[in-house]
């Protein structure tokens, strides 16, 4: 049998209720939570769940997970199908014992994203994936002949 | 001695802290030698970790760069931008200048060598 840990709505470390009264918008136009919600009863998408946050400007998507003491060679990150899923190996030595768990987040991209131009980087534990927007079409005039 | 943290050897900061702070995820192990600690201090820079031990009590302070750079907008917020403050209150005295500290993928690991004093000693039955 497998155990599956679930986490009914994520509230990771900061009260979900604190963060409603910060950014009462945050949950509407949610980028993930169904599809994490969906990712508890599929299988294959067990673990933990990463918190993350998404930041954009005017070039690019920013997706920000927290992930202490994770080896860069034990990130996965994968886009299939507009969606962006990062699964993360935390091994963790205790004297001779050493443990690992891992923990996973998907996130949906928006329409737009030059996916040829994603970029990742892992920094202080941080781990940041760049999602370039596609350059938008320009309005032109067409002068008539 | 491998223990987790008990009311006894622990203290969280509580006191004249104004500024928003909270207490970062870790975890004490030990044996004879040394105590040895891991902090999470997930996006704190090197020259952000502020360690200090002053009597018995172990400070750690870690400054969190803004998880929102200039000129972003902020989409979805789950993480937290505090920055971390740990203070753990020692049961054995250690050797000050043998105390070693890395920081390792947003991990502090911290390794506080214990005075002669306290370590176990055998005696010999005459």
């Amino acid at each position: 049998m497998k155990i599956i840990r679930t986490h009914p709505f994520s509230i990771n470390r900061v009260s979900g209720l604190d963060e409603w009264f910060r950014h009462p918008l945050a949950g509407l136009p949610s980028l993930s939570s169904f599809i994490n919600n969906l990712g508890e009863v599929l299988p294959g998408v067990t673990g933990d769940k990463l918190a993350v946050d998404v930041n954009e400007d005017k070039d690019s998507y920013f997706v920000t997970f927290e992930v202490p003491g994770v080896k860069k060679e034990d990130v996965k990150i994968e886009l299939n199908n507009g969606l962006l899923t990062v699964s993360a190996e935390k091994r963790e030595k205790d004297g001779e014992k050493e443990s690992s768990y891992s923990l996973t987040r998907s996130v949906s991209v928006p329409d737009g994203v030059n996916a040829e131009g994603i970029a990742a980087k892992l920094e202080d534990g941080i781990l940041t994936v760049t999602l370039p927007k596609q350059e938008r079409s320009k309005p032109r005039t067409i002068a008539l002949s | 001695m491998n223990t987790t943290c008990s009311p006894s050897t622990c203290t969280p900061a509580t006191s004249g802290v104004t500024e928003s702070l909270r207490k970062p995820l870790y975890n004490i192990n030990g044996n004879a030698e040394a105590y040895e600690i891991r902090v999470e201090l997930p996006g704190v820079p090197k020259s952000n970790v502020k360690l200090d031990l002053e009597e018995n009590i172990l400070t750690v302070r870690g400054e969190r760069s803004s998880t929102v750079p200039e000129g972003m907008k902020a989409l979805h917020r789950e993480l937290s931008p505090l920055s971390y403050l740990l203070r753990l209150r020692l049961n054995a005295p250690v050797s000050e200048d043998q105390m070693t500290a890395k920081l390792e993928d947003g991990v502090l690991t911290l390794r506080l060598p214990l005075k002669e004093v306290a370590k176990p000693r055998q005696i010999p039955v005459l």
